[in-house]
Order: structure tokens, then C-alpha cells, then sequence
């Protein structure tokens, strides 16, 4: 053979691509899994009795319209306490302290996010939960605010971080517009960062929600698990990510067991709608996209 | 008018840093106090004894030993399954998917990333249900978390990889062209070296979702007492999972105390493993680049 | 005269602005043939025909023959069976902004031999010679390990004019090779460039009349995608 001669294509191309098939028929068949397994259930108990009903199984009774409220409540509330939170700490470390303080904060900020979740649910059992109980002096302190708090400390990193990056991607020739027209720096946020950053705000908020309804391990520690309708925020609940890990121990054959594949299947479209959500946000802007991990 | 605002703001600025600083601290301070008087060797080896165990002499029955080892485990598998994919199939979508694929392709793993991990593992363990039909000696095992693990992060290491490589400017492409490199060849050759710290951060991130997540394992075959195990099949132990676990069942004050001490070591191990993939991060890069 | 390229009928669109207008054109082998005109002309575009490395370019479609006459053989460059790689090793080519990729300066030379699967053992002594070749080595001998960036302009384009001939090429592709550079660093390479006549067919895209007139066999010129 002639040395120009092409030789034949290496099958690279062919490799990589079977890996990028394999991961994407796994994301789908976690999917499939869930709606298999959890079809039995459909055929005797109708999605609306699910869906409505409370959970008493020994009255035969297996709704999860309850978890479904304490999974809301608790997420619902730790994006309410973390979001002034981030928001109060990006404008801080961007536009308040002093250079080094900044940085410094910046770095513990970093720091947080690499702390194991059952780190915060195991401290937050020790420490939090008998607060709460002697603060309010009502219940174990097991409660909706317990789980809410300490998901608003795992989540809030995140949210400042992805805050703080849409802040720098502000181009600074805006900022310096409003700084020659003697802008305070309420004036520079209001008028110029706020509206600038909105997309990454959104982003912010939309994946801490991801991350407060994906996880497990703090509402199982320290949500109490309780499977009645709750009614304040100092009721125990149960959210759907603890009703899976809960109920695992129990036979696999009952009807019990296959309703954690109707949590599953929930779980999944929940956080399909916010993905969607924040590709559709990114699409519709031309800043550079996030990180959309949750 | 404008003051008070201003003046507003900077309270509400200064409050929030507070009180986010301020919980961290507390928090760790009380981890710290409640933890460091449990270390010991004790802790971790047992009644066994240090070299006994690390010779393998004596099985460590009460000691953290096989949650350690289990824990690190965990890791290296998940490494070494998921890295492989997640490189290909970044290095796919960013050198040689198609506009219509990559998006495809890229919304699929978007979702991976957001399916919450609970779900990953009851999928690890539903696969496990339905394979013990065919295959009988398949139970939820160390081999199983770790392929779920691997599941897990696999949209991390994807998406630093296919970003790294996205990053990268026109003109080493063209530069290697021109030097007569096909399309694999500047991959490997130009491509990836000047990726590696990227595809590196998310290796990192992958160590330590890998490390801490406790619902995944928990539902596919971590148990609080297996000692070291034996084969990829066994049931094992992990630190997570033993920290949860004292949480909720702990009889005394000592092994309260036992829990707060592996909590420290878990917070211990994800560090060593940051600093230690970042140190690896820097070598690697300076090996691929610049020495002989 | 021996020819050592030959070109027919060359036309080239990018998008639907055409860039060459039915270019026909020899060139000599083993000299220096200084392509001028103003900018804009499709000069750099006319050269990356040669070596094909338009094709990694988006949007750009070509129509004509280019030939070449190696080992007493004449071959269409753009045949169904030649080898993109192989065409590229034979066909150099050095870009207008010096282009030392982001390595040390050593990794920078050893790249096409290590691309082109070369036993590793001769990599030392190929790298010494090409830097001799050109005028490099004193000046680098004690900092390989150093990234290729940290020298100097002129330094990096003889750095680049090296690696492109660690391979050796039967031809060189030169695009306003000097124009980034100060006078005295242009001189430098003008010099080297006449040295390495003998090893190779040069094309230099040049906008310097002076440097044409110092350094060129031949000359062409090219106004508005045409050649004359």
C-alpha cells in the first residue's frame, strides 16, 4: 500500500458514542423501572385514590397526598429562608466587604458545598431539633422548620455561588455608566446588577429547589417521618425521598412497598419540570449557561 | 431618602453574611467538640489492635476500619466505572456529536443530573430485584451501589469533560490539523492535555458525591455490620451510612460519641480526597504539558 | 524548471462570496515563490488549498485540481484515497501569529513525531537537530521544560517554522509569516528561510515588497481571487 494512502478510520468515534448510548439508555430506563414496577399498584388502587388518600395501610389506606404536602412544606420553606439568605450573602461578598473578606467568605462558601448531607442531618438531630423543641416547647423538634432550616444551610451555597457568578458576568462598562452618574451602591444593585443577573437569579433558584427536593438524608433525620396531614410548621412529615428510604425494609410484595415507585416516578418528573425549566430559561437568554447540577 | 435605603441594604447585606458565617461556625464547632474527644484508635481499629488489623490478621468487629475501607472502596469503583463513560460520552458530544444529538443528548444527561439520588438507588436496587430472578447469587451488594454510584455522578464527569474540551479555542484545532493530526489523534494528543485540569474539577466533584451520598447505598446493600468484605458481592459498610444510622439507633452516650467521631472522620476523608485530586490535578497537568 | 505543484482551474466560495476565481498556476520546486497582493485577495485562503486545511473550516466549498509532484510521481491531492495526515506531514505550513501551542517548548517540537506514532528514543535528537536548523537551540537548550509562550515573538515563529519542519517536509506553506514581528526578528526568519531552500519548496504569502525582493525566486501576484 502507497504511504498517502488513507488508512482505515479507527473506530474512536464508535467508542465514545456507545458510551454516550449507554448513559442515556440508563437515564430513560430509571424511568422505565419506576413505571413497571409501580403498574401493579395502578391496576388495583386508581392514581387519584394515590394521590388524595391518606396513608393508613392497616386500614388499607395508601395514599401519599400527605408526603406530597410535607415534601412542598419543606422545600417551599427552605427556599424561603435560604433565598434572602444567598441573595444577602452575593451582594455582600460582591459588592460590600472589603476585598479580603470577600474572598475569604468566598472560599468558606466553597467550602460548604463539599460538606457530606449527613454531616448536616446528624449535627442538625444533635443540635437543631432539641433548639427547636426548647424554643417552641411543643413536640420532638422533629419538625417541617428543622429539616427547612438546615436544608436552607445545604442549599444556600449553591444558590450563592451561582449568584455570584451571574453578578461578575455583568459587563463592567454598565457598571461604571451608572458610577460616573454618582450611583450609590443601592442604585448600582437596583438598577444595573438585579436586572442583569436576572437569568442567573432564577438559575440560582431553581436549583437549590432541585437540590431541597432531592434529598434524603436531612428529612429523614430530622423531619420526623410522621405520615399524618401536617398542620403547622412544627408537625413532623414525611417527604417522598424519606417514604422511599422508610419503606424499603418493608415486603416486597405489598402494596406499601410498590407506592415508593409511585414516589419515585414523581421525584422524577418533579425534577424533569424544573430541568426543563432551566434549560428553557437558558435558551431564552444569551448568557452563558450554568452548571445545572443539582 | 436614598440613605436609608442604602443604609438598609447594607444591614441586610451584613446580617445575611452573618448569620450564614455564624451557622457554619456554630456547626462546626459543635462537630469539633463533640467529635475530637472520640477519635482515637480505638475508634477506628476497635479492641483489635492497629497492626492486626491492617495486616489483615483479625477481623475488626467494633471498630469504623471496614466503614473507612468501605467508604474508600466505594470511590475507587465508582472511578473506575463511570470514568470511562463519562469521558467518552463528554469527548462524544463535544468532538463529534452532531447539532441534533448533542441537544438530545445533552437534555438526557441534564435530567440524569437532576433525578434525585433516593431514585437512583431504588432504580440500583429494582435492576437488582429483576436480575436475582436470572441470576440468583445477585444481591444488593458493594458491586451494585457502586454501578448506581457511578450513575450518580456520570452527568458530572460528562459535562466538566465536554465543557473543558468546548472551551478550548479554534486555534489548536487548527494548529494540529496543520501539523497532520486526524480528528482522534488531536484529541488525545492536544485536546485532552489541555482539558485535564477541567475534566479534573469534575473528577473531584464525582470523589465526593461519591463519598458522601448515603440514599444510594442505603438502598442497594450497605449494612451496618459486614466487616471488610470479601468480594464485589458482598454487603459492606460505609461511613455515611454508619453515621446515619447512630443517629437514629444509638444505645449510649458512648456510641453517640462514636458517631460524632466517624462524622468527623467522613468530613476528614472527603477533605483528604479534595486536596488529594486537586494536588493530582496539578501534577498530571504539568506531566501532559510540560516534562520530557 | 521542475515543477513541484501544479494548479488547475481553482475556484473557492466561502458561503457564496467566491474567495479564488479559476486559478491556474506552477510552482517551482526547491525555491522561494512570494505570493503579494492586497488583502483581502484570498491569499492565505489560496494556500490552505494546498494543504487542504480549509476543510476543517465551516462553509467553505472548492472546485479545480491541485497536484503535486512527489518522488517523481504526480498525485491529486484531492483523490478519494489520499490520506489527510499524510498530506499535512508532507505539506507544512506556518501560520501569520506565531502559534506555539500551550506546552513546553519541547512537547511543542515532539508533537508531530509523537502524532505521527515515531519510536520515542530518536524524539531528543530530532528536537536538537530541528531547533539547530533553527537558530533556536543556544537560545533554548536550558529551558525545554519552559512554556513555548514565554518567548519572545521571533522565537516563537522560529519555534513554529521548526516543528513544522521536524517532519520534513517536501513543501513549506508560509502565511505573512513575519508580519506579526518587529524588523529585526523578520530578518531572522527571512535568513533561516533561505537556508532551509534546499530542504524545501517555499510559498510565502507576503505583503512586504522589500522582504519579497530579499527573499524570492519568483513572485506572483494575486488581485481579487485571480492570479497573474
Amino acid at each position: 500500500m502507497k504511504s498517502h494512502v488513507k488508512r482505515q478510520a479507527r473506530g474512536s468515534r464508535a467508542l465514545f458514542f456507545s458510551a454516550t448510548v449507554v448513559g442515556g439508555v440508563l437515564t430513560l430506563s430509571i424511568f422505565a423501572f419506576m413505571v413497571i414496577l409501580g403498574l401493579p399498584l395502578f391496576s388495583t388502587h386508581s392514581l387519584t385514590l394515590l394521590l388524595t388518600q391518606k396513608w393508613a395501610p392497616d386500614q388499607g389506606l395508601y395514599g401519599i397526598f400527605s408526603f406530597i404536602c410535607g415534601t412542598c412544606a419543606v422545600v417551599s420553606l427552605s427556599l424561603l429562608v435560604a433565598f434572602p439568605l444567598s441573595l444577602g450573602n452575593a451582594i455582600l461578598i460582591h459588592l460590600i466587604a472589603p476585598r479580603r473578606l470577600a474572598r475569604f467568605l468566598h472560599q468558606v462558601v466553597k467550602m460548604m458545598t463539599g460538606i457530606p448531607t449527613v454531616i448536616y442531618g446528624f449535627v442538625g438531630i444533635f443540635f437543631l431539633v432539641p433548639l427547636v423543641r426548647e424554643w417552641f416547647s411543643r413536640g420532638s423538634g422533629m419538625s417541617i422548620l428543622s429539616a427547612a432550616l438546615l436544608l436552607a444551610l445545604l442549599i444556600s451555597p449553591t444558590m450563592i455561588l451561582v449568584f455570584l457568578e451571574s453578578f461578575a458576568a455583568i459587563p463592567v462598562s454598565h457598571i461604571r455608566a451608572l458610577e460616573a452618574l454618582g450611583g450609590t451602591r443601592r442604585q448600582k444593585l437596583v438598577h444595573v446588577i438585579l436586572p442583569g443577573a436576572r437569568t442567573g437569579i432564577m438559575t440560582g433558584l431553581l436549583l437549590a429547589s432541585g437540590r431541597a427536593l432531592g434529598d434524603t438524608m436531612i428529612a429523614l433525620m430530622v423531619a420526623g417521618n410522621a405520615t399524618a396531614q401536617p398542620e403547622s410548621l412544627l408537625d413532623s412529615v414525611r417527604t417522598l425521598t424519606a417514604h422511599i428510604a422508610l419503606v424499603m425494609a418493608a415486603d416486597f410484595d405489598s402494596i406499601e412497598f410498590k407506592t415508593i415507585f409511585a414516589c419515585g416516578i414523581i421525584l422524577y418528573l418533579w425534577t424533569a419540570i424544573l430541568t426543563l425549566s432551566l434549560r428553557h430559561l437558558h435558551f431564552n437568554s444569551t448568557k452563558p449557561s450554568h452548571d445545572q447540577s443539582f | 431618602m436614598t440613605r436609608v435605603f442604602d443604609f438598609l441594604l447594607y444591614i441586610f447585606a451584613w446580617i445575611s453574611g452573618l448569620i450564614l458565617v455564624g451557622a457554619c461556625g456554630t456547626f462546626m464547632v459543635f462537630l469539633l467538640t463533640q467529635g475530637l474527644p472520640a477519635l482515637s484508635f480505638d475508634l477506628i481499629f476497635g479492641s483489635t489492635g492497629m497492626w492486626d488489623a491492617l495486616l489483615l490478621k483479625r477481623v475488626v468487629s467494633d471498630g469504623l476500619l471496614p466503614a473507612i475501607v468501605g467508604t474508600f472502596l466505594l470511590v475507587f469503583l465508582v472511578l473506575l466505572t463511570a470514568l470511562p463513560f463519562g469521558l467518552g460520552a463528554g469527548i462524544y458530544l463535544a468532538e463529534y456529536a452532531g447539532k441534533r444529538s448533542k441537544s438530545f443528548f445533552s437534555l438526557i444527561f441534564d435530567l440524569l443530573a437532576g433525578v434525585p439520588s433516593i431514585v437512583i438507588g431504588l432504580f440500583g436496587f429494582s435492576l437488582t430485584i429483576f436480575l436475582h430472578k436470572h441470576f440468583t447469587f445477585l444481591t444488593p451488594c458493594l458491586l451494585i451501589s457502586a454501578l448506581a454510584l457511578a450513575l450518580l455522578v456520570l452527568p458530572y464527569l460528562i459535562r466538566s469533560t465536554q465543557m473543558a474540551l468546548e472551551e478550548l479555542p479554534t486555534s489548536l484545532r487548527l494548529t494540529a490539523a496543520a501539523l497532520g493530526a486526524d480528528q482522534a489523534t488531536t484529541i488525545r494528543f492536544v485536546l485532552l492535555p489541555q482539558a485535564a485540569a477541567g475534566i479534573f474539577s469534575g473528577i473531584i466533584l464525582a470523589i465526593g458525591r461519591a463519598a458522601e451520598d448515603t440514599a444510594v447505598i442505603m438502598l442497594t446493600g450497605v449494612v451496618v455490620s459486614a466487616g471488610i468484605p470479601r468480594s464485589l458481592f458482598n454487603s459492606y459498610e460505609a461511613l455515611p451510612f454508619y453515621i446515619y444510622y447512630m443517629a437514629s439507633q444509638f444505645s449510649d452516650q458512648q456510641e453517640l460519641q462514636q458517631g460524632f467521631g466517624a462524622a468527623l472522620i467522613l468530613l476528614a476523608i472527603c477533605g483528604l480526597l479534595f486536596t488529594l485530586a486537586w494536588l493530582i490535578r496539578k501534577k498530571i497537568t504539568a506531566r501532559l504539558l510540560y516534562h520530557h | 524548471m521542475k515543477k513541484i505543484i501544479e494548479i488547475k482551474n481553482l475556484s473557492f466560495y466561502y458561503g457564496k462570496q467566491q474567495i479564488l476565481d479559476n486559478i491556474s498556476a506552477e510552482f517551482a520546486a526547491s525555491a522561494i515563490t512570494a505570493i503579494t497582493g492586497p488583502s483581502g485577495s484570498g491569499k492565505s485562503t489560496f494556500l490552505m488549498t494546498i494543504n487542504r486545511l480549509w476543510e476543517e473550516l465551516n462553509g467553505a466549498t472548492m472546485s479545480g485540481r491541485v497536484s503535486l509532484f512527489l518522488d517523481h510521481e504526480k498525485l491529486d491531492i484531492y483523490g478519494r484515497d489520499v490520506s489527510l495526515s499524510w498530506l499535512r506531514r508532507k505539506v507544512g505550513m506556518v501560520f501569520q501569529i506565531p502559534n506555539p501551542l500551550p506546552m513546553s517548548i519541547y512537547r511543542n517540537l515532539a508533537l508531530p513525531l509523537r502524532m505521527a506514532g515515531l519510536p520515542k528514543e530518536n524524539f531528543g535528537q530530532k528536537v536538537e537537530t530541528a531547533l539547530k536548523q533553527a537558530f533556536l537551540w543556544p537560545e533554548v537548550k536550558d529551558r525545554l521544560r519552559d512554556d513555548a509562550r514565554t518567548l519572545s515573538g521571533g522565537q516563537q515563529q522560529r519555534l513554529c517554522i521548526a516543528r513544522a519542519m521536524i517532519l520534513e517536509p517536501a513543501i513549506l506553506l508560509l502565511d505573512e509569516p513575519t508580519s506579526s514581528l518587529d524588523e529585526k526578528a523578520a530578518r531572522e526568519i527571512e535568513s533561516l528561510l533561505l537556508t532551509l531552500k534546499d530542504q524545501c519548496t517555499q510559498l510565502m504569502v507576503s505583503h512586504d515588497q522589500a522582504q519579497v525582493k530579499r527573499v524570492a525566486d519568483e513572485v506572483m501576484e494575486m488581485v481579487a481571487g485571480r492570479m497573474s
